[in-house]
């Protein structure tokens, strides 16, 4: 089983199977671009411990199927289905969590990507914009009448 | 019903968006032209020509645009007015991270709109990713949200410009209210690319014409039942909507060629198409769409009555990937219609409806089984020439392929029929044979070899007794009866005791149709599960089209006196009822030693243990 080093924004390198960093499509369409790599491939955009962290879930995700190109029953179930393994991978402060979702999406990697975005929808479903606001730590920069205005031009929306 | 999720970006976003200015004034207002198209798959309710036996048939295969060029920030900033200039920088909190692109990618996973409605009162860049999601397709259940709406696309003071957000748009739910007044300002949508305003029966041609004309986008247009639009609409259709695959006009039957023969010349897309009822149209249109559009998937010409063959031979020859073709009751067809066609095979044909085509003969059904060996659906009812050749000889080529057949009113049909039927065909899961006169219990006994039978539609066969019932439902090994729903009106050699078999051994039983079988009919204890005889007047008039096609005639007096029909709930209480009365009535056997009769007519004794919920049926009609 062939290896590839990683070598991350702060300069870490970091060894994983080549099939496991394929999960990444960036990985995997650089590797298949410049053949067989010797030195570590640099992640700049990605620090140690986010790559550690993207690296487990690949690893634990090696055996899925790909996901077809045109297939889109993945991004179409919605956020109350995250298998338990994920939710779990999921629960780590909101800093890590936002790390994983911009990492997954830099070096490409869908069903991630997805699981992220899904558990942060769970996030702000049921709750207030002010809960909102408190949870995500988010400055209302609204005018209290552009508020009401929002409010009252979206008013007709209501749940099927 | 889950909203749509915008398609990702699957190309990298830049890491350094730490903080993210929302400036209105740094863009130009050119979002219409770079704006990209997002069109997502979508099998939902809306969807206008969905059918439930046909899984694959949909609007699903339209095509897919994904190639999102312009950063949603920009483009909802060219939406929003630019008075509400604020430049803020927001304080760096991990969700600020986030570049716009991937806070709409976690807004798409937010299926319910007041959640996103919430979204969009948290901060000016949340509104900004979550207003496309709120309003790409927007629903009410009330007119007056509608009206709200309305409201909020005509206010030129608006917090954005909603009126080009709108890419969707289902007034099915408020259609008894549309009116012309009402659906004026949609005219200034201009991004529609699916308008469905099904049963919206008051609308005229004037306001239709309007939203038609500013709206080139549309891909899928239902207008079934405004019977009021005219070759205007159409041809306003014709003009200003190319990229149109799905159009859906059933019952507006003022539409002439003089509109669908030049509709069928600019929508070289159509893909989808429903004519029902439109009986002005003539071949003209029908061999003007077999030339112009090579994707045409789906015909529907119901009651086009002044259809004939010839129409038939080009859709044949022009159309080589046909799925789906419905010919009920155009009735001018003739043998030649198909007995002309080359020997090729047509393997993407499923469905052919060919209902009430009385001239047609046995030699069409061996001819279209012939070159269409994988069709699924095959509707010959009320081809009254058909005789049991044409099940022995043909239709039983299908084998494994036919999963529904519609053979009612077929009158020369005989058990030999049925027996050859099910020995070569045995995935058939809904079969009817209404009418079929002339058979009896021997082909009820063979239908019981279908495995995965369950729709069964026997009405009028009144040589059937309760044998018939009970073998059919018989299974060994405790199986499950598969059957879920069971039409045996008028078949009046039935009794309770049949019917009680049959009740208990299909759990799975949602619908029982016993009209007209005086044994239930007569008896308020078991009535009272009923649901209510339909009234003309309180029905659509989709369903009361529906309804004049499966009697034929209007529904009156003695019919609803007649009538009984349990469905959902009222199949499981009439279920309890007569277990109920079994065993009082073996009871009272026991005690009275030797009084055989297994059920009594008495209409004080039992009522009170069921407890009455007034739940009515929910499925509709009969199907």
């Amino acid at each position: 089983m062939s290896e590839i080093k990683l070598l991350s924004s702060d300069q870490a390198t970091i060894t994983v199977e080549k099939s496991v960093a394929e999960r990444s499509i960036l990985i995997k369409n650089m590797l298949e671009d410049v053949g067989e790599v010797t030195e570590a491939i640099p992640i700049p955009n990605v620090n140690e411990n986010v790559l550690k962290k993207v690296i487990e879930w690949c690893e634990h995700h090696k055996g899925d199927p790909p996901a077809q190109a045109d297939d889109d029953s993945d991004s179409r179930k919605k956020s109350s289905d995250i298998d338990e393994w994920d939710q779990k991978f999921m629960q780590v402060d909101q800093e890590m969590l936002f790390e994983i979702i911009l990492a997954a999406n830099y070096l490409d990697i869908k069903p991630l990507l997805d699981v992220g975005c899904k558990t942060v929808a769970n996030m702000i479903k049921g709750k207030s914009p002010e809960e909102i606001r408190k949870t995500f730590n988010i400055q209302n920069d609204f005018t209290p009448e552009e508020e009401e205005q929002i409010r009252r031009e979206n008013e007709w929306a209501e749940d099927r | 019903m889950a909203r749509q999720p915008v398609p990702l970006s699957i190309d990298p976003v830049p890491l350094d968006a730490g903080y993210v200015i929302v400036d209105p004034n740094s863009t130009s207002n050119s979002s219409s032209s770079s704006s990209p198209e997002r069109f997502t798959n979508d099998e939902g309710p809306d969807c206008f020509m969905s059918n439930p036996d046909d899984s694959h048939s949909s609007i699903a295969e339209l095509t897919d645009f994904r190639n999102m060029t312009v950063s949603p920030i920009e483009k909802m900033s060219s939406f929003r007015k630019p008075h509400h200039h604020h430049q803020q920088q927001q304080p760096l909190s991990p969700v600020n991270k986030l570049p716009p692109e991937l806070l709409i990618a976690i807004f798409s996973k937010i299926t319910s709109l007041v959640a996103l409605k919430t979204c969009m009162l948290v901060s000016r860049q949340w509104a900004d990713c979550s207003v496309e999601l709120l309003w790409h397709r927007p629903h009410f259940g009330e007119f007056t949200k509608y009206e709200a709406m309305v409201a909020a696309i005509q206010d030129e003071n608006a917090f954005y410009k909603y009126s080009q957000l709108i890419k969707r748009l289902n007034l099915t739910p408020i259609s008894t209210k549309a009116n012309d007044g009402s659906m004026k300002p949609l005219g200034l949508c201009t991004k529609l690319e699916r308008l469905t305003l099904t049963n919206c029966v008051n609308l005229t041609d004037s306001p239709l014409m309007e939203i038609l004309a500013s709206n080139p986008r549309i891909q899928a247009l239902d207008m079934s039942q405004l019977y009021n639009i005219s070759d205007l609409s159409i041809n306003v259709v014709a003009q200003n909507c190319p990229r149109l695959q799905g159009l859906n006009v059933a019952g507006c039957k003022r539409i002439t060629d003089a509109s669908m023969v030049p509709l069928s010349k600019n929508c070289k897309f159509l893909r989808r198409l429903k004519l029902n009822d439109c009986n002005l149209l003539t071949n003209s249109t029908v061999i003007s769409l077999a030339e112009n559009c090579p994707q045409l998937l789906e015909i529907d010409l119901h009651k086009c009555h002044n259809i004939t063959d010839e129409s038939v031979l080009h859709v044949f020859n022009q159309l080589r990937q046909l799925r789906e073709l419905r010919l009920a009751y155009c009735d001018l067809l003739t043998d030649d219609a198909f007995l002309k066609l080359p020997n090729r095979p047509y393997e993407l044909l499923r469905i052919l409806d060919l209902t009430g085509c009385r001239l047609l003969t046995d030699q069409s059904v061996n001819k279209i089984v012939n070159i269409a060996p994988r069709l699924r659906n095959l509707i010959l009812a009320k081809c009254e020439n058909i005789t049991d050749r044409a099940v022995t000889q043909s239709i039983t080529k299908l084998g494994k392929n036919l999963h529904y057949l519609h053979l009612g009113h077929c009158q020369h049909l005989t058990d030999r029929a049925v027996q050859s039927l099910v020995r070569h065909c045995n995935r058939i899961r809904y079969i009817d044979l209404a009418c079929c006169t002339l058979l009896t219990d021997q082909a009820v006994c063979h239908l019981a070899g279908l495995p995965k039978l369950r729709r069964i539609g026997l009405v009028k066969c009144h040589q059937i007794t309760d044998y018939a019932i009970q073998t059919l439902v018989r299974r060994t090994n405790d199986a499950q009866c598969p059957l879920e729903r069971v039409h045996l009106s008028y078949c009046t050699n039935l009794t309770v005791n049949g019917i009680h078999d049959l009740i208990k051994s299909c759990e799975r039983l949602t619908h029982l149709s016993l009209t007209g079988v005086d044994v239930f009919y007569s008896r308020k204890d078991f009535t009272q599960f009923c649901r209510p005889p339909p009234e003309g007047m309180s029905l659509s008039p989709y369903l009361r089209r529906i309804l004049s096609m499966l009697t034929e005639v209007e529904f009156n007096e003695h019919q609803r006196e007649v009538f009984c029909v349990f469905s959902g709930s009222g199949v499981d209480k009439l279920r309890r009822h007569l277990n109920a009365q079994q065993a009082a009535s073996s009871a009272a056997a026991n005690t009275a030693g030797g009084n055989n009769l297994a059920y009594y007519n008495d209409d004080d004794d039992d009522t009170q243990e069921m407890e009455e919920d007034g739940e009515a049926g929910t499925d509709g009609v009969e199907d």
